[in-house]
């Protein structure tokens, strides 16, 4: 059985004249563990899937099922507590609260969710260890950088363990030695523990990072990409070569 | 570590927002709770005994002052809410539950207003004295303000407060369910439009502008006003002008920023275009705003102007009508001898002959005082009024009260008694005897007023009417308490103080409204304009990027505001200029110094609020270019 099963899903916007589909007909399945990338031109519809993902919007029609739960037939309650046990978010601009320091932005899902307060201590530990921040707990948003405030947006999302993280440009705003970091850390983190990670991204070489990518192109999936036993640059490359059949498309990917 | 100790941290390190909007919860507090404190002060009651008018004026004020501070703290929590889109938001997607959030956001707020109101009271409580002997001195009095605690101002102010946070409370606790997560993940895609200001709601809007100044600036006898009705009239002046005010804003300015855009050459010049720009996306979508602060500055200086003006003019108002220090009817000789060793050697001090006299004018009664040429030439010399020579039947008229629209022309009228005409060949705006004794006065030659006096139907009466320059509130008081209590007598001094006294609490109450509209209306802006100094953050790092200097985005930001702030205020000066203008011609009454006066003093404490929001706004900016650049 398959982590996440997103079937036959539809997104419109508007109404009559103004109608516009962003998401047509998109089915897929994300397996526990897998390492995914969603590419695409601006405007077909990646934002729009992730949001759907995070439960934040619903489809027009389809269902989403994660953990053998169908996401959209939740109550607003349930909404809420399926996000904070199953799933994890980074965003390009961190989210980080400013008045707080890097250890408490990273147990406050932990908080939200009443862990005692003795094995928050330890799990707090144990990720920033991994992402290589333990010297920084203590600090304030402020007084670190870009690439660290994404690892602590990182570490944040998968304190709780979430059954699936969903990243949305979480480079966009690093530069690439600061990215490279963090997209080695996911990896690490994959192989490691296991996490199931989704990530949108415009970036080829990001996509890189990745086992598999679904490319979206004008609200449906056009292909598929997977890394098998290719080195990471290899699989770059092909990457280029799939953006580059997206003809005027390509300037928007890279 | 819980949600509610993370919450409490976010409370205390975020102090200074949550400041900003405890400080303006806790000056509205002061505000209100002073006032009430006056209003159930007993050393202001016994001072204004028996003055039923100012203690329902004060409940009347104090009822203007709740709605206002209703408004304002509304306004405070809307924009303290706003800031606190992204936490909640975040708590939100991180699984915690609307409920749970919503009940959150209604226990602080409850507490942040039970702290307010706690401080509130107390510097309240310390306010109250200064603004008791500020009130007190308006008033002419001369006891000290002692320090007056009332449990009953108190109660009314808790209560009324309590009220005002259950409200925001329960509005915070809406909020949440208003929230839309899927802001947070893209907060810029909502992106404003450019408006499209239309020439035509743009002319509307003068127009009504205009039929309301042009309505405002007719007299009140005029044919437009006679056909529309006293009532009507003022009504549509206001409506015109306020929604003529609302379309200005909505749509004037813009086609007016449209017109200069289309000028290259100014335009392309420093950041210029982008000053425009962003005024452009602004002025349209804060007309509201815009409207309510012109309109706030105009009722702001119309009352205080003309209470203002009332309050300078009381002096030469007495004047007018009293012209002589006292003056009061003779009845016992005992009594003006002791007057007049009281009084020893003054300017003036005689006795004066007077007649009431009716006359027959165009088939009606009027009844005039009448007095001799050489008595009226005596006083005026005194008074530094021009002589007046008549001779035979002529007469001439004294009139302090008269009004181009309602006296009667007097010029050529004649009146008539015991079958004799007189006729009237000149008139003075002004009297030589105190009005409330002599109300209208005619100046005869003295053999006429000889016969006059023989004649039956008239009644004399014997004024002594002492002028002393040198003269003191004690004589004042003494001499009322010479005179039997049923005296006729008019002073100077009684009137001044009982002028005084009216007037001075009006001219309290309209500068302690004043004052408040003027701080909300500037903090309203002064918070509009940071909320946008959030929201532009990322602008001015990217033009910082492209090389701007900060000295350069200070003077756009500056440019900025100053438009924002200042064309209200100049709308809001226009229409109470035409207001007031209105207003001193039917009171007759020359106000220019005072109101002059009045919209300086408002115009400094409004700029004031524009170097402030200058200063933060840059401030803002200056910080986010330093922590990201």
């Amino acid at each position: 059985m398959a982590l996440l099963d997103v079937a036959h899903i539809q997104k419109k916007f508007g109404k009559g004249q103004n109608e516009v589909v962003a998401l047509n007909d998109v089915t897929f399945l994300i397996d526990k563990g897998e390492f995914v990338g969603i590419m695409g031109p601006s405007g077909a519809g990646k934002s729009t899937l992730l949001n759907l993902l995070a439960t934040i919007d619903t489809p027009t029609a389809g269902s989403i099922v994660m953990d053998n739960l169908n996401l959209h037939a939740m109550s607003e309650n349930e909404l809420a507590d399926f996000r904070r046990d199953h799933l994890g978010f980074i965003f390009q601009d961190y989210n980080l609260l400013d008045s707080l320091t890097v250890k408490e932005n990273i147990l406050l899902p932990l908080a939200i969710a009443k862990v005692k307060s003795s094995d928050i201590n330890q799990r707090v530990q144990q990720i920033a260890q991994l992402f290589g921040i333990a010297n920084l707990l203590e600090k304030y948003p402020v007084q670190i950088s870009g690439g660290q405030k994404q690892r602590t947006a990182a570490a944040r999302a998968l304190v709780t363990e979430p059954s699936m993280i969903l990243a949305d440009e979480p480079t966009g705003a690093l530069d690439s030695k600061s990215a490279t970091d963090l997209l080695e850390s996911f990896q690490h983190l994959n192989e490691a523990k296991q996490a199931t990670i989704m990530m949108v991204t415009h970036d080829a070489f990001a996509a890189s990072f990745c086992e598999r990518i679904l490319f979206i192109q004008d609200g449906a999936l056009s292909t598929e990409l997977h890394k098998g036993s290719k080195t990471r640059k290899e699989f770059f490359q092909d990457i280029l070569a799939t953006v580059a059949t997206f003809g005027g498309g390509a300037h928007d990917i890279i | 570590m819980t949600l509610f100790s993370i919450a409490k941290k976010n409370v205390a390190r975020n102090f200074s927002q949550y400041f900003l909007y405890m400080a303006s919860m806790i000056f509205s507090i002061v505000i209100y709770f002073t006032f009430v404190t006056l209003k159930y002060s007993e050393t202001i009651e016994k001072e204004i005994e028996g003055s039923q008018k100012i203690g329902s004026l004060m409940s009347g004020a104090a009822f203007v002052l709740i709605f206002f501070v209703a408004i304002f703290i509304f306004y405070c929590n809307a924009f303290f809410m706003k800031k606190r889109k992204k936490e909640v938001a975040l708590y939100a997607l991180l699984g915690v539950r609307k409920r749970q959030i919503g009940f959150m956001l209604f226990f602080e707020n409850l507490l942040l207003g039970a702290v307010s109101l706690l401080a509130g009271i107390v510097v309240g409580f310390l306010a109250s004295k200064g603004l008791l002997s500020i009130l007190i001195k308006l008033m002419g009095y001369d006891v000290a303000a002692p320090f007056a605690f009332s449990w009953q101002a108190v109660a009314n102010t808790a209560l009324v407060f309590m009220i005002i946070f259950l409200i925001t409370s329960l509005q915070g606790y809406r909020v949440i369910y208003q929230f839309k997560l899927i802001d947070l993940f893209h907060a810029s895609a909502q992106r404003e439009l450019a408006s499209k200001p239309n020439p035509v709601i743009a002319a509307l809007g003068v127009f009504l502008i205009g039929l309301g100044y042009f309505l405002a600036l007719q007299d009140m006898m005029s044919d437009i006003w006679q056909t529309l009705g006293l009532l009507v009239a003022p009504m549509i002046i206001l409506f015109s002008v306020i929604i003529g005010t609302y379309l200005l804003f909505h749509s004037f300015t813009g086609t007016v920023l449209k017109w200069l855009k289309k000028s290259e050459t100014w335009l392309w010049r420093n950041l210029r275009v982008v000053t425009v720009s962003q005024l452009l996306h602004r002025v349209k979508a804060h007309a509201t705003t815009l409207t309510l602060i012109a309109i706030l500055s105009a009722t702001t200086i119309t009352a205080g102007g003309a209470v203002f003006g009332m309050y300078y003019n009381i002096s030469s108002a007495v004047k007018q009508m009293d012209p002589n220090t006292y003056m009061f009817v003779e009845q016992d000789e005992l009594v003006t001898n002791k007057v007049n060793r009281l009084v020893g050697d003054v300017e003036y001090n005689r006795t004066v002959q007077t007649l009431e006299q009716p006359f027959d004018y165009n088939g009606e009664q009027m009844a005039y005082t009448l007095m001799m040429q050489s008595d009226y030439n005596r006083l005026a010399h005194v008074h530094g009024r021009d002589e007046i020579h008549v001779k035979g039947n002529e007469f001439y008229v004294l009139d302090a009260t008269y009004d181009e629209r309602f006296s009667p022309a007097y010029n050529g009228m004649t009146l008539q008694a015991h079958d004799e005409q007189y006729e009237v060949v000149g008139y003075e705006t002004y009297n030589v005897l105190n009005v409330a004794l002599a109300y209208l006065t005619i100046v005869v030659p003295d053999d006429t007023y000889e016969q006059l006096a023989r004649q039956k139907g008239a009644t004399a009466q014997t004024f002594q009417v002492i002028v002393d320059a040198n003269a003191t509130k004690d004589e004042a008081k003494k001499i009322a308490t010479m005179l039997p209590e049923d005296a006729y007598i008019s002073s100077q001094f009684a009137d001044q103080q009982s002028n005084v006294e009216s007037i001075g609490v009006l001219l309290f109450i309209g500068s302690f409204l004043g004052l408040v509209f003027l701080a909300s209306t500037g903090s309203i802006i002064y918070f509009k304009m940071l909320t946008e100094a959030e929201e532009d953050k990322a602008k001015y790092v990217m033009l910082h990027k492209m090389g701007v200097s900060i000295k350069a985005m200070r003077k756009s930001i500056a440019g900025q505001n100053f438009i924002i702030f200042f064309v209200p205020l100049v709308v809001g000066i226009l229409h109470s200029a035409i207001a007031l203008n209105a207003f001193s011609s039917l009171l007759a009454m020359n106000l220019v110094v005072p109101v002059c006066m009045w919209m300086l003093a408002y115009t400094i404490v409004y700029a004031l609020f524009y170097v402030l929001t200058v200063w933060s706004y840059t401030n803002i900016m200056k910080q986010t270019i330093q922590s990201e650049g």
